[in-house]
């Protein structure tokens, strides 16, 4: 810049006016170049961290949740479904760095819509400051809240409301322990590392036991927003991928008649297809509200379910062990009949009673059954006839029969922690004779009572063996699970886990049998439907422990197959401390064959 | 009024008409990317609109011999006063402050023309004989021409331009000969006074200081400007973003942004690179300025053209120090770039101040 003299020397005159406005000069150059040094600190070294803050100010990310998997019965009715609802989030990354002003925008929140601040502040120091993945902090927001976030979204910065897909039940306790529920993912899960903060996972059932394949994968949106918040653009968005449908082996009509037909009782039922070891129905009660379980629920209303003394939280079908009772005499005659040691003629006179050495072991039935063969002594469940036959096989061989069965071993249903019941073996001697076991023992166990011990799935699983000659099913839960867009990801055509050997001859006789108990006069007969023939035994169990129950300390059982002639269908029922098999579990059991086959059985009835 | 000759015509200062032409074409495209409310891209054309009026006050300006107007700055000095008081009686509140009056359909801020009458009243005061040489005595009464008004526009309330009259005071006293040392006495009994002064201002005001001195003490409340305007400024990094890339400014997280903050805008659009075009601008029409004024040996000229180019550094380099984060934040607009038009026709008016001074150092 030429500041020179512009209007002509006039030598010999000092200006001295001139230097100083030359200083000015100089000063307003020297302020002129801090602001270029300002402006190269600002766009050139410090750029990228401004550009960083820039897009932070504008870009927000909102997540899509995916909507977890359906799971579909076997007629493609939805056992479970999804509904939208609305789901309080963090974002840390957009909350504000100032640990103070974070706070006040918690403490905002808090007061607004209720929760307690140390809440929000656990959830935010447990991640991550620069994540964009929302913290879940609140589920199933009412719309009062929604419409509260909404109004004070300028002042919570980071705080949003998400839409999010959460179970939905076709009624508050149906099909719980089977489905099992979903909850956000535990401490422990989250040590695992498969699972983020607030992911929804399943925790019991089949939520827990398909979770990869239920559990979708989250989309989510870049948008742009101008400083009031509200959206400009879509700068880049992300298809949520929704979890695959799984396609179980359940009858949703069968299973909500079995949880209908065990209302205010407790126990278990079992429906299985013995030709392919399809479960139809599972049902263990007293159940809990499994909608209530979903999501977040609160403390107290978890540790009533937790501490109730009827233990909803049990799956009774697999989770607990009970002496079979009669039913046990099946595995009885099955061994006695292959091995030699029965025949069906062998006839014991009943007198109500049993005398082994000092000790006297009674009928159920007092005043005795008189004159009884094999058949008569299933039919009428002649407690008296099998001491004695029980002594005649030996409780070796019943132990190996009843395991042959199946009874005392897991089915194997990946299902919870399912129990395998037992089946008490007595130790041999070099010699062949039982160690240290007591013919006592061998005659409490011919009834099915003493030390052993099945789970209602066992006993669904023997019978399916009588019912289909022999063939013990892996109990098949699921079918096959699809995913849109890549069909049948996972499939499963059932296997078979072991053969009972028995003679053809022995099954027939046993089939027969197990007819005559429901058809002929038997212990049955409360579960006959004219029209159908049903198969079944009915057990009443002996417990050791007290119960005020009125109708006594016996748990009733009823399994049961129909038709007889290439049977379809398996029934097993176990009412706890519900009294005699035969009153208190076969007439739950006709309701449920009823249901099934009743096009059938109506067709029957009218005379076709 | 004047007859003008071929002479002057001559000597027009083409390279500061040419730096201002850059400026305020620069300023209307800063402008007509912006959309701002009601207004639109009409924002833009209303500035150029504003330089054409203010081109005619230039010319106006400088035809009229600055010299006759030095005469009668004390009449235009008090004039000027008076209007200043009538603003509390009939001004026009646009957020909170009392700036504008209403003069037919437009609103017209008296200060800032205010600014000129104030520069052309030291002059005088200064050139008269009895200020000569110019001590103490000229002190005592040229400091309560800059207070009295000072204190009047501060209760508008407008600090930054309440606050330009005193460098430009102390730049006139200090060209017209006065002793530094005076000087340097009087900034020693500013600072004393400053404990008071921190006392008289509102609490925005302090909140300001406050705030710049720690930007953190309230993020989204007074920090938000300084914060969202070097976030601006930083993001536009060496090349800028581009008109359709400059967020900060499209979406409105930039407050004032046709106005005070205009700076930031144009920062975050063109970057570093074209900062430096900007400055570059100033510069040239600042030194230019300061060639007029050393270049004129005709000591009113010289006053007067110095006293203009003053006022309009102090405030180009006011507004660029507080929106890239160098000083405090204080309302000050920025000179041929901010929309507005008291303040273009204004600075129009002091560069024909300037090219008055020039057409006539020859004379």
């Amino acid at each position: 810049m030429n500041l020179g003299y512009l209007g002509g020397p006039m030598p010999g005159r000092p200006d001295p006016g001139r230097r100083r406005v030359l200083a000015f000069a100089v000063i307003v150059s020297v302020a002129l170049l801090t602001i270029v040094c300002q402006l190269w600190y600002l766009q050139v070294l410090e750029g990228g961290r401004f550009q960083e803050a820039s897009d932070k100010n504008r870009i927000r990310v909102r997540p899509i949740a995916a909507p977890r998997g359906i799971l579909f019965d076997r007629n493609g009715l939805p056992l479970v479904d999804n509904r939208p609802a609305f789901t309080l989030s963090l974002i840390p990354r957009e909350l504000d760095r100032d640990p103070v002003q974070r706070d006040v925008t918690l403490g905002r929140l808090a007061s607004l819509l209720q929760i307690p601040f140390a809440d929000l502040q656990d959830a935010v120091a447990k991640v991550s400051p620069d994540s964009i993945l929302p913290v879940r902090v609140r589920r199933g927001l009412s719309m009062d809240d929604v419409a509260k976030v909404e109004e004070w979204k300028l002042e919570l910065p980071g705080v949003i409301v998400e839409v999010e897909p959460q179970r939905a039940y076709p009624n508050s306790r149906f099909a719980a322990h089977l489905l099992g529920y979903v909850r956000e993912a535990s401490d422990e899960q989250l040590k695992g590392g498969r699972y983020r903060r607030g992911d929804m996972v399943g925790q019991t059932g089949l939520e827990r036991l398909l979770d990869e394949f239920l559990r979708g994968k989250d989309g989510g949106e870049r948008i742009e927003v101008d400083a009031m918040g509200r959206q400009i653009r879509l700068v880049q968005s992300t298809e949520p991928h929704p979890g695959a449908q799984v396609i179980t082996t359940v009858d949703r009509r069968v299973q909500e008649v079995a949880e209908k037909a065990m209302e205010g009782k407790a126990g278990a039922i079992v429906v299985m297809d013995p030709r392919n070891g399809d479960v139809l129905a599972m049902v263990s009660t007293p159940s809990f509200q499994i909608d209530r379980f979903t999501g977040t629920i609160d403390r107290n209303a978890w540790l009533r379910v937790m501490q109730d003394p009827n233990h909803p939280l049990l799956n009774r079908t697999i989770q607990s062990m009970y002496p079979p009772g009669s039913v046990f005499k099946l595995v009885v005659a099955a061994a006695g009949l292959q091995e030699g040691t029965l025949t069906p003629s062998d006839r014991v006179s009943c007198q109500g009673e049993f005398q082994l050495g000092t000790r006297t072991f009674r009928d159920w039935k007092k005043e005795g059954h008189g004159s009884v063969d094999l058949m008569k002594g299933i039919r009428d469940s002649c407690d008296v006839y099998f001491y004695n036959a029980g002594l005649k096989v030996g409780a070796p061989s019943m132990a190996k029969w009843a395991l042959a069965f199946g009874l005392g071993t897991a089915t194997g249903l990946d299902f919870g922690s399912e129990k395998p019941g037992l089946i008490p073996q007595p130790k041999m001697s070099r010699k062949g004779k039982p160690v240290s076991w007591h013919a006592g023992e061998t005659v409490n166990m011919s009834i099915g009572q003493g030390q052993v011990l099945v789970t209602p799935i066992q006993v669904a699983r023997m019978m399916a063996a009588i019912a289909n000659g022999g063939v013990l099913w892996k109990p098949r839960l699921v079918q096959r699970i699809e995913r849109p867009e890549k069909g049948v990801v996972w499939g499963d055509a059932g296997s078979v886990t072991g053969h009972v050997d028995l003679s053809p001859v022995v099954f027939a006789f046993l089939r027969q049998s197990l007819w005559a108990v429901v058809n002929d006069g038997g212990t049955g007969v409360a579960a006959r439907i004219p029209g159908l023939d049903i198969a079944g035994k009915t057990g009443t169990a002996q417990t050791v422990a007290n119960s005020k129950s009125e109708k006594g300390q016996d748990h009733a059982w009823f399994a049961a197959f129909a038709p007889v002639k290439d049977p379809e269908v398996v029934v097993v029922v176990l009412v706890e401390r519900g009294g005699h098999g035969g009153s208190a579990a076969a007439p739950i059991a006709r309701q449920i064959f009823n249901t099934i086959f009743l096009e059938k059985v109506a067709f029957a009835a009218f005379g076709g | 009024m004047v007859g003008i000759d071929r002479r002057l015509l001559q000597n027009v200062d083409w390279p500061l008409l040419g730096a201002t032409v850059c400026l305020v074409a620069l300023s209307a495209t800063t402008l007509a990317t912006l959309s701002v409310g009601r207004a639109g891209t009409g924002i833009a054309l209303r500035q150029i609109a504003w330089f054409g009026l203010g081109l005619i006050a230039l010319l106006v300006v400088a035809s009229i011999d600055y010299r006759r107007l030095v005469r009668i700055a004390p009449m235009l000095y008090l004039v000027g006063l008076i209007v200043l008081l009538t603003l509390f009686v009939f001004g026009r509140t646009v957020s909170g402050a009392r700036r504008w009056l209403l003069v037919g359909p437009i609103s017209v801020q008296p200060s800032e023309l205010f600014k000129l009458c104030f520069v052309l009243m030291v002059v005088w005061l200064l050139s008269t004989r009895w200020a000569q040489p110019v001590g103490k005595a000229v002190l005592v009464v040229a400091a309560p021409l800059a207070l009295v008004p000072a204190v009047l526009i501060v209760k508008q309330p407008d600090l930054g331009t309440a606050l330009l009259l005193f460098p430009v005071l102390i730049v006139l006293l200090i060209a017209a000969g006065m002793r530094l040392r005076i000087l340097g006495g009087l900034v020693l009994m500013g600072l004393a006074a400053a404990p008071l002064a921190w006392i008289a201002l509102k609490d925005y005001q302090r909140d300001r200081i406050l705030v710049f001195l720690d930007p953190l003490r309230d993020p989204l409340g007074r920090a938000y400007n300084v914060i969202q305007a070097k976030i601006a400024i930083g993001s536009g990094q060496l090349l800028g973003k581009g008109v359709a890339g400059a967020t900060q400014s499209r979406l409105a997280f930039l407050p004032e942004r046709h106005t005070d903050f205009i700076f930031a805008v144009f920062a975050e659009t063109w970057g570093f690179v074209g900062c430096l075009v900007l400055l570059t601008c100033y510069a040239l029409l600042l030194l230019r300025g300061f060639d007029i004024a050393a270049s004129t040996r005709e000591p009113v000229g010289r006053l007067v053209a110095l006293g203009v180019t003053a006022l309009v550094s102090t405030q180009v380099l006011v507004n660029v120090g507080m929106v890239t984060g160098l000083i405090p934040v204080v309302g000050i607009p920025l000179p041929f770039m901010s929309y507005g038009g008291s303040s273009m026709v204004v600075s129009m008016m002091a560069l024909g101040l300037l090219l008055s001074v020039r057409m006539r150092q020859f004379q």
